[in-house]
């Protein structure tokens, strides 16, 4: 494990009577890709913001390398933040843009220009270097604005929704250009996003926020797999949950009773008691169709409702007698094997392993 | 169908008679400060420069013409530099008789310009600044920098608001934002604000006339020219007028659009 | 809380907002208060002598002139309000729904330009059209009419003020009734509504308050304007910014200027805030 960079202790952002960040504590490592993700208006924005300095905690201290930094001016700071809106400056040109930062740190020109070129060429943008903003594709601006960022070597760089403006077909290709210059780089980069599959597929490690807090802090997989609570459970989607009271506490399982049946539980450090409420979450993909009933525990007869496909995948919405939402991913083809069609009646089982038990929350 | 393209054309002519009524004047003006008859009307005399060769070989009209230039050019500065500091302030900042604050300086304009030259004539008599062409500047910027405010913060309105945040990110403070983020990109609207508070300026008579005691300008030239006789001069000078405050119009209004197009793009 | 705000004055801040604050306080507040408290000086041997008295407000409350111009600035700047909003109308609405946004665009650009030019010169063109023998009676003399008297009457003081206040109008108008939402209007047509009574029932009542502002403009440009009455309509009548002018440049009355001119604000203010009233009220009903 390296050691942390940035430590936010006990943070808190209040504006006014509305509380942004409710309270934060988090260590941010040297060189890790860390992901902050959450619904809008959860927290992560303001979160970055105090990273730079825009925002100043209200109560908390933010320290980098062990200095507090709570009253440090955003440009006596060394964390350049790469913009949603990419705030690019209309009125100079590529490679002015480029050495903007430079020339606010009383760098002389040649160095500054010389500077600023290396990096349009690692950016592959060395062509543009005299082109007016507004003359450049999304992609190419998006470029400008890192390479603006990066051109001050900073141990850490802030990335607040940056691909959100893109095309599809862009964002897979920025992610791989990101994930490589972090790499290279070795430093520290903190990247906001709303969406899963940015966050999953560059982070090394994922912050899941909501209304303010933390829900949960871990690797893509632990949060994919291991979600600790509904929040998560919820907001990673894909997850079956299901709420019941315990029935019964064995040492590596338990059994709880729900609306749509009893079903098994593994325990992992869990301790249950009987008689207590308790939530487990089984991922969408772990559930196994069949169309006679299964010989095993963890069963429930279904009624398809709809279908959804994206790409090869296909998500299936079902619903029991209770109509509780269930919800299975497959391979289409796999699918195709049981000629489903909206109304169909299916059994769903799942084996004890797949079962996750949330924090009772 | 064909009402609808009578009406339509009835209504296109009606536009077009209500754009002849607003530049007759400014027409007429221009054609009759070539016109040899003392008393212009119709059939036209012939063609003559005349009245230019006679306002050009007049000593006071070229010490007005001056004057006018300095009370016009000193009056743009200090009213743009008025407007951008509140407007800069206006769009940067919240704080508590804002809107008092913004009335300050987008008042005076509604007032009738008789009024605002009695309470200028008087106060400025009262501070024992009054009849000098430095009395006049004054009078105009208070006038005039609403104008400049107006289309600062128009400017500033299309400025992506994390523009400013980016450059402290960046490692300027803020008056090194000031000077290489803010005011860069309030360039354009800052020249324009510029030409129209000249405009304005070189235009206005009635404050003028009331504070400039003996350094007379252009209109109060023009004003007093014109009571009580006809004197082709006014038309000559008048046409002179005319074309200078439209330039700085259509400058002021070429450097705003421009820009703005440029920006949208982006 | 407090003691750490004063301490903590924030310079940049106060940079950009401080100057416009001393500026206007020194030269439009200062003024205006001035002004006022000039109402109640005194003025003898033709020096004005600081003190309060109501002498001057009496003087001109009891001169039976004041209350005539009074009665005729209101009436003159109501009449050329009303004018210029009916004149405009048409216009405006070919602009705002007939014509395309290029050339919208154009038209506002173009009725800009007065707004910033002469207003003298063009006062002084008109006298020289509208005279005895000017083009307009000369145009008439070919097709037998005239000549007509046009200058000194109210009709050349009219002139005047829709050169200064057409432009504004016909900008403000057309601003307004652009903006209105067409599919209200297709849906009034569709909903058989006639065009004249969509004007009447739609167009109108959704333009409301940006027809009273232009209305409020054109009340507060002629009622101010002394341009006009003095040149084109001859001063026969004086109007309130000529009797200030005549109190002020013939006399030194000062004060009684002052007692007129702040009747005038209180006049127009009154008018401002009944108007933008009115057209707020009526909004808030619907």
């Amino acid at each position: 494990m390296t050691k942390p960079l940035v430590i936010l202790e006990k943070v808190q952002k209040h504006f006014g009577d509305f509380i942004a960040v409710k309270e934060i504590n988090l260590e941010i490592n040297e060189g890790e890709f860390l992901a902050i993700m959450g619904p809008s208006g959860c927290g992560k924005t303001t979160t970055l913001r105090m990273l730079s300095g825009l925002e100043e905690p209200t109560i908390g201290e933010v320290r980098m390398n062990g200095q507090v930094m709570n009253k440090v001016k955003p440009h006596e700071r060394d964390t350049p933040l790469v913009w949603q809106s990419l705030a690019l400056f209309p009125f100079l040109s590529v490679i002015e843009n480029v050495e903007f930062g430079l020339k606010m740190r009383g760098v002389d020109k040649l160095e500054r220009k010389k500077r600023a070129l290396e990096w349009l060429e690692k950016l592959d943008i060395l062509e543009f270097s005299e082109r007016d903003i507004s003359t450049l594709s999304g992609g190419q601006k998006q470029r400008v604005a890192l390479a603006r960022s990066l051109v001050l070597e900073p141990k850490i760089l802030l990335l607040d929704e940056p691909l959100s403006a893109l095309d599809a077909h862009l964002v897979i290709r920025m992610q791989a250009v990101l994930v490589q210059l972090q790499r290279e780089l070795g430093i520290t980069f903190v990247y906001v996003t709303h969406s899963q599959s940015e966050a999953f597929a560059m982070a090394d490690r994922v912050v899941i926020m909501g209304n303010g807090e933390i829900a949960q802090v871990g690797t893509p997989k632990d949060i994919y797999r291991s979600p600790q609570n509904k929040f998560v459970a919820e907001f990673v989607g894909r997850n079956n949950i299901l709420t019941g009271i315990v029935s019964d506490v064995k040492k590596t399982k338990a059994k709880i009773e729900t609306g749509s049946g009893v079903f098994s539980v593994i325990l992992e450090n869990n301790s249950l008691k009987k008689g207590e409420q308790a939530s487990f979450v089984i991922s969408a993909d772990l559930v196994h169709l069949s169309t006679s009933e299964p010989k095993t525990d963890n069963t429930v007869y279904c009624k398809l409702i709809s279908e959804e496909f994206v790409g090869s995948m296909v998500t299936l919405f079902l619903e029991d007698q209770n109509n509780h939402e269930f919800k299975v991913q497959m391979q289409e083809r796999e699918l195709s094997k049981f000629e489903l069609k909206p109304g169909s009646k299916i059994w769903l089982s799942w084996s004890l392993k797949s079962t996750h038990l949330l924090e009772v929350n | 169908m064909n009402s609808n393209r009578i009406l339509n054309i009835a209504l296109g002519a009606y536009v077009v008679a209500i754009f002849v009524f607003v530049f007759a004047p400014i027409v007429f003006s221009v054609v009759f400060s070539f016109n040899s008859q003392r008393f212009p009307t119709i059939p036209l005399g012939s063609f003559s420069t005349e009245w230019y060769v006679k306002i050009l070989n007049d000593p006071d009209i070229w010490k007005a013409a001056l004057n006018s230039l300095i009370v016009s050019s000193s009056t743009a500065v200090i009213a743009t530099v008025l407007g951008f500091c509140t407007a800069y302030s206006d769009f940067r900042y919240n704080f508590r008789f804002k809107g008092p604050y913004i009335a300050l300086i987008l008042l005076p304009p509604t007032i009738p310009l008789i009024i605002m030259a009695l309470a200028m004539l008087a106060w400025l008599s009262k501070l024992g600044i009054s009849g000098q062409l430095w009395s006049v500047v004054i009078a105009h910027s208070v006038l005039t920098a609403p104008f400049a405010m107006a289309i600062i913060r128009l400017r500033l309105n299309q400025m992506d608001p994390d523009l400013e945040s980016a450059s402290w990110n960046l490692g300027g403070s803020e008056w090194a934002t000031m000077r290489y983020v803010i005011i860069p990109f309030c360039k354009p609207a800052i020249i324009s604000g510029l030409c129209l508070a000249a405009a304005v300026s070189f235009d206005e008579f009635a404050v003028s006339w009331f504070v400039s005691g003996l350094n007379k300008t252009l209109p109060v030239v023009i004003l007093e020219i014109v009571q009580g006789n006809i004197d082709p001069q006014v038309n000559a000078i008048g046409t002179f007028v005319f074309f200078t405050s439209m330039t700085l119009v259509i400058l002021a209004q070429i450097f705003f659009v421009q820009r703005q197009i440029k920006s949208t793009k982006s | 809380m407090l003691i750490k705000k004063i301490q903590k004055i924030n310079v940049y801040a106060m940079t950009w907002r401080l100057p416009i604050i001393v500026w206007q306080l020194l030269f439009f507040v200062g003024p205006v208060i001035f002004m006022i408290a000039m109402s109640f000086f005194l003025v003898k041997n033709y020096r004005m002598t600081e003190a309060f008295e109501f002498v001057n407000w009496s003087k001109m409350f009891s001169k039976n002139y004041f209350w005539d111009s009074y009665l005729h600035t209101v009436t003159i700047a109501s009449v050329s309000t009303v004018f210029a909003m009916i004149i405009a109308f048409p216009a405006s609405f070919a602009l705002a729904f007939k014509a395309s946004e290029k050339l919208r665009r154009w038209a506002i650009f173009l009725l800009i330009i007065p707004f910033f030019t002469s207003y003298l010169v063009r006062t002084f063109s008109w006298f020289v059209i509208l005279s005895e023998n000017g083009v307009v009676n000369a145009l008439l003399g070919y097709i037998g009419f005239g000549p007509y008297t046009m200058l000194n009457t109210n009709f050349g003081t009219l002139v005047g003020y829709m050169t200064l206040t057409l432009p504004l109008v016909v900008i403000l108008q057309t601003i307004t009734m652009a903006s209105i939402d067409r599919t209200l209007i297709e849906a009034a047509r569709n909903l058989g509504c006639k065009p004249l009574a969509t004007i009447w029932r739609v167009i109108i009542p959704l333009s409301k308050a940006g027809l009273i502002v232009a209305a409020i403009f054109c009340f507060i440009l002629s009622f101010g304007d002394f341009v006009a009455p003095f040149y084109l309509g001859g001063s026969q009548e004086p109007t309130l910014p000529i009797l200030i002018l005549d109190t002020t440049k013939s006399g030194q009355q000062w004060p009684r200027a002052a007692v007129v001119a702040i009747v005038m604000m209180i006049t127009l203010f009154s008018v401002a805030f009944i108007g933008i009233a009115l057209a707020y009220r009526k909004k808030a009903k619907k």
